[in-house]
């Protein structure tokens, strides 16, 4: 039951500047997006290869990702490049950070969500978009899903599992849904279409947070649930 | 006359003294507190200077002063002749003075879940975690807008000391188990905080090099 592995927004791209890192959970696997100084972003595994501390903690210097924690330093490709307490080593091509497929589209960063060379579906097309911002609620993502689908949130079309459009003051609104945990989801919300200043949707935004965050979970037990999930 | 703070290193509060003094280049005398184990704050001496037996502790000549967001009012007033860090301006002053008190009463939940994580203050752990989380999500919100909107800092146009109030919370928040994940608007704006000229860092808020 619930999400299937494909692809999912886990950030707003514009929201990560060049030289930095954050960290995000995607079906609770953590996760480095980080965006090199060229500009190019990556996600990635969040755990260094020499003692597993999350990667998400550290610094861009360049187009390298450094762990806080001992300094090992990772190029574009996740291949460790340097490690401070060996500075003449040449470092084995096997310390690896293992990556996730990942895409900029609509505005967003999208990852694929199983760590493999190449996803097996394609990935979400470009487009115009402006960037809004992201939510995160306290609510595991078959219920926030469940709520959107079925007009709990107001009027929403349904462009897949995790995917919704919406209208707001004349507005076209993407709503892309990312299952954070077990217990808590994110929604990522850019403008494709139409004249508004995105801090006015902003404040849409967080009353939709306030109303999907009222409703109480959904339990697996649940009629309506069981059905939708039923195939 | 010289200026001497009684000080915990580990403290949140005394390091937002600490970092204002820093921004602003004030010298002054560090004296260090034995906390922990000691509770020397709380010792009869301790409680002369203040009866809450808290720090930090400020004196500055016959000035003696507690309450991390007093002592850094009183800083601004004394030694930022240019007042950007505690704006004139009415309606400005008003807006820091909001995240004053935010800091010290909201994010006091944030305070003691990291004592209680650190140093095994008594707290009820879920309630002070989400009574966190609830504040930050205050403060990621209105810096989503503040910077939809074009702005990079709390109140106004340049940093002010909304920003040396509300910066040790959320940057040490991982001390108690909040990541900053759920967070973009905080995390990018601390990377601002930490450009300001004279920031500094305290343990638990790792220097980049
Ligand atoms: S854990 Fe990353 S360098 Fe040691």
């Amino acid at each position: 039951m619930s999400f299937s592995a494909g692809w999912y927004a886990v950030a707003i791209a514009g929201g990560l500047e060049p030289g930095t890192s954050a960290g995000t959970r995607l079906f609770d696997k953590e996760l480095v997006i980080w965006r090199d100084k060229d500009g190019a972003s990556h996600a990635w595994e969040d755990r260094c290869p020499h003692r597993g501390m999350r990667l998400s903690f550290g610094f861009v210097r360049g187009n390298h990702i450094a762990c806080l924690y001992h300094g090992w330093q990772f190029d574009e490709a996740g291949q460790c490049r340097y490690i401070p307490a060996h500075p003449k080593l040449d470092v084995p091509d096997t310390i690896k950070v293992a990556r996730y497929p990942s895409v900029e589209a609509k505005g967003l960063i999208w990852v694929y969500s199983e760590m493999v060379a190449e996803a097996p579906v394609p990935a979400p097309e470009d487009g115009a978009a402006t960037p809004v911002r992201s939510l995160y609620l306290e609510r595991d993502p078959a219920t926030v899903g469940f709520i959107i689908e079925n007009g709990g949130a107001g009027p929403f079309e349904i462009l897949s599992d995790s995917l919704f459009a919406t209208n707001v003051e004349g507005a076209e609104l993407l709503v892309a849904l990312q299952p954070f945990t077990d217990d808590r989801t994110a929604l990522h919300i850019v403008i494709t279409s139409g004249d508004i200043a995105p801090a006015k949707i902003a404040v849409w935004a967080e009353e939709l947070r306030a109303v999907l965050e009222t409703v109480r979970p959904i339990s697996s037990g649940d009629a309506l649930l069981a059905e939708r999930f039923a195939s | 006359m010289s200026i001497v703070l009684h000080d915990y290193e580990l403290d949140s509060e005394s390091y937002k003294v600490r970092l204002l003094l820093s921004v602003l280049s004030i010298a002054y005398q560090k004296v260090a507190v034995n906390v922990h184990p000691g509770q020397e704050q709380r010792s009869p001496s301790y409680l002369k200077l203040n009866p809450l037996g808290t720090l930090p502790i400020l004196v500055d000549g016959e000035t003696v002063l507690y309450e991390a967001e007093a002592i850094i009012a009183y800083l601004a007033k004394a030694y930022d002749p240019a007042k950007s860090w505690l704006p004139d301006d009415p309606a400005a002053f008003g807006k820091v003075m909001i995240w004053l008190a935010f800091a010290s009463r909201d994010l006091a939940a944030a305070n003691l879940a990291r004592l209680h994580h650190m140093l095994e203050v008594p707290a009820d752990a879920v309630e002070v975690g989400r009574a966190s989380r609830a504040a930050f999500r205050v403060m990621d919100d209105h810096m989503t807008k503040r910077e939809l909107g074009g702005a990079s800092w709390f109140v106004g146009d340049h940093p002010t000391l909304a920003e040396i109030a509300l910066f040790p919370a959320i940057a040490l928040s991982r001390d108690f188990g909040i990541d900053h994940d759920e967070y973009p608007a905080l995390r990018r704006w601390m990377r601002r905080v930490r450009t300001i000229p004279g920031f500094i860092t305290m343990p638990g808020i790792p220097d980049y090099h």
